[in-house]
């Protein structure tokens, strides 16, 4: 039955000890671990590649634990590859969190969206210039993170990190790059509620600034225009679109 | 609309794109891509496919999609594909004859399937039904296999024969996969061919593969072109006349210029087998 035939060929690839039952199913012992290598084989190197710094930070002994642990769940439920990172990081990270360096999971976690946003789906187009009486239009591969750690900086071999809170905008440049860009935390909210796109860029602000009990004043005002500015300079604000009917 | 596709093609690969690209060499006469590496994705890929596309037509090759299946289709992804390939302006799309997964569960590694009733059976009902999701032509590509299935090493070809005709499908003829095959299970590649109904072959792929130690061929698209391979592809394109040749190359990729001298390979072998050829 290719039923039985095939559910002993996910056995063989993704349990954590192929069965000789499976393999005496399939009959041929020898080159069915050629499969079993040959499929982990390819989802190690694009894990390992995605967090190359997390792996090199915990060793090799301990990312490729949770790497089979995740295997034996079942293996990728994506068909992309490019996702398949992703489904391992969520797997993966709660455990780190509970056993590694307490800043291993801020780096796994940035390592991941940096991936995501290099891989990220294609911009909208604007209908609008950017305009503060229209919603505004945000690139699709921009993130915003708040970490514990200042992970994006590397560290000496072996130092880690001490805690420092950093939020961080994640963001795909002109070159394809995932680019870290450091963001106020009133910045960061502004980029949240901008990314949510049901207010207008007036009302957002409105929002936020009362939310931090900041007056828009002059001087408010100058900080936001740089900061507007920045962000249309490197593509994480695309333009405007109206606001719904 | 299709664009027309002829003669010796190229698979577009990340490694290779820069140079590629740039250069836009005139004895590439078109392009391959894996859909999944394109579909909803920015950034570098999607330059890449637009670029590509002001300079060749672009045919598609499916990753994701294999024919052996037990599980129902993700109807939702037939139908994104089926849309990204129909701006291509594709004449034809292919997908693997192999089990690609399980229970939902993706090898992202191309698994064989039994050569049995059952699977052909199978395998020609998913491809009906996928060729009418997508709404584009489909056809199925012999896969290279590693496990011996019984004593008869031609019994995949009946095998694919048979889920030609059941599904009254195209095929995509992958001669290096067929010499790996013939290699690891000890029959002439040549006796495979000649199963072959002619007529339903619409492009060919050649590649190189990897001899293990233990002298087990392994289907890696990561070496050159074998000469038993090229000497395979002049046998085929004698039987089928002008079909499309594409070369594959994956994995260690090296720089351009090796990969412009074995496709001028590939042209004499085309011209000289079948009387056609110009490239673009
Ligand atoms: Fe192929």
């Amino acid at each position: 039955m290719l039923a039985d035939h095939a559910k002993a060929i996910h056995r063989v690839c993704f349990g954590s000890e192929p069965s000789e039952a499976d393999l005496e199913l399939l009959g041929s012992r020898e080159r069915w671990l050629v499969y079993r290598d040959l499929v982990r084989n390819r989802l190690n190197h694009v894990i390992g590649v995605a967090l190359a710094r997390t792996k090199n930070a915990i060793g090799e002994e301990v990312f490729q634990r949770a790497v089979d642990e995740w295997f034996s769940t079942g293996g990728p439920t994506t068909r992309y590859l490019r996702y398949v990172p992703s489904e391992l990081a969520e797997f993966a990270i709660p455990i780190w969190q509970r056993t590694e360096a307490p800043w291993v999971a801020d780096l796994a976690g940035y390592e991941i969206t940096a991936w995501e946003i290099r891989y990220g789906p294609p911009n909208p187009t604007p209908s609008h210039e950017f305009a503060f009486d229209r919603r505004p239009v945000l690139a699709t591969a921009v993130k915003v993170l708040r970490l514990a750690y200042p992970v994006h900086n590397e560290p000496a071999p072996g130092a880690g990190y001490e805690p420092d809170p950093t939020i961080l905008c994640l963001y795909r440049d002109k070159n394809h790059k995932a680019i870290p860009r450091k963001l106020n935390p009133l910045a960061a909210d502004l980029l949240d509620a901008w990314r949510a796109g049901d207010q207008t860029v007036a009302e957002s602000v409105q929002q936020v600034a009362a939310a931090h009990k900041t007056q828009i004043g002059p001087d408010f005002i100058e900080k936001l225009s740089t900061l507007i500015a920045d962000f249309l300079n490197r593509g994480i604000l695309l333009g405007g679109q109206d606001p719904p009917p | 609309m299709t664009r027309d596709v002829a003669g010796i093609g190229l698979g577009l690969r990340y490694d290779l794109a820069t140079e590629l690209l740039e250069r836009t060499p005139k004895n590439i006469a078109w392009l391959e891509i894996h859909p999944e590496n394109y579909i909803d994705r920015g950034g570098r890929y999607q330059e890449m496919l637009d670029l590509a596309r002001e300079d060749w037509p672009v045919i598609t090759h499916g990753l994701s999609s294999c024919l052996g299946a037990l599980e129902p289709f993700d109807a939702s992804y037939l139908k994104e594909l089926g849309t990204f390939l129909r701006d291509l302006e594709i004449p034809w799309h292919s997908e693997h004859l192999c089990l690609g997964g399980v229970d939902d569960r993706f090898f992202h590694d191309l698994l064989p399937l039994p050569f049995t009733e059952e699977a052909a059976a199978i395998a020609s009902q998913r491809l009906i039904e996928m060729r009418d999701a997508i709404g584009v032509p489909l056809a199925l590509e012999n896969a290279s296999y590693y496990a011996p299935q019984g004593p008869d090493g031609l019994a995949e070809a009946d095998f694919v024969v048979e889920v030609l005709e059941k599904a009254d499908a195209k095929l995509l003829l992958d001669v290096n996969n067929i010499y790996v095959n013939g290699r690891n299970f000890d029959f002439d590649p040549k006796l495979y061919i000649d199963k072959i109904p002619m007529e339903r072959v619409v492009q060919i792929h050649v590649a190189g593969h990897f001899v293990r130690d233990d002298g087990l061929r392994i289907d890696t698209h990561g070496e050159p072109v074998p000469d038993d391979v090229y000497e395979l592809l002049d046998y085929t394109l004698r039987k089928t006349g002008p079909v499309p040749v594409l070369l594959e190359r994956d994995n260690n990729v090296p720089p351009l210029d090796e990969l412009l001298s074995e496709i001028d390979e590939l042209w004499t072998i085309y011209r000289n087998a079948t009387g056609v050829g110009d490239a673009r």
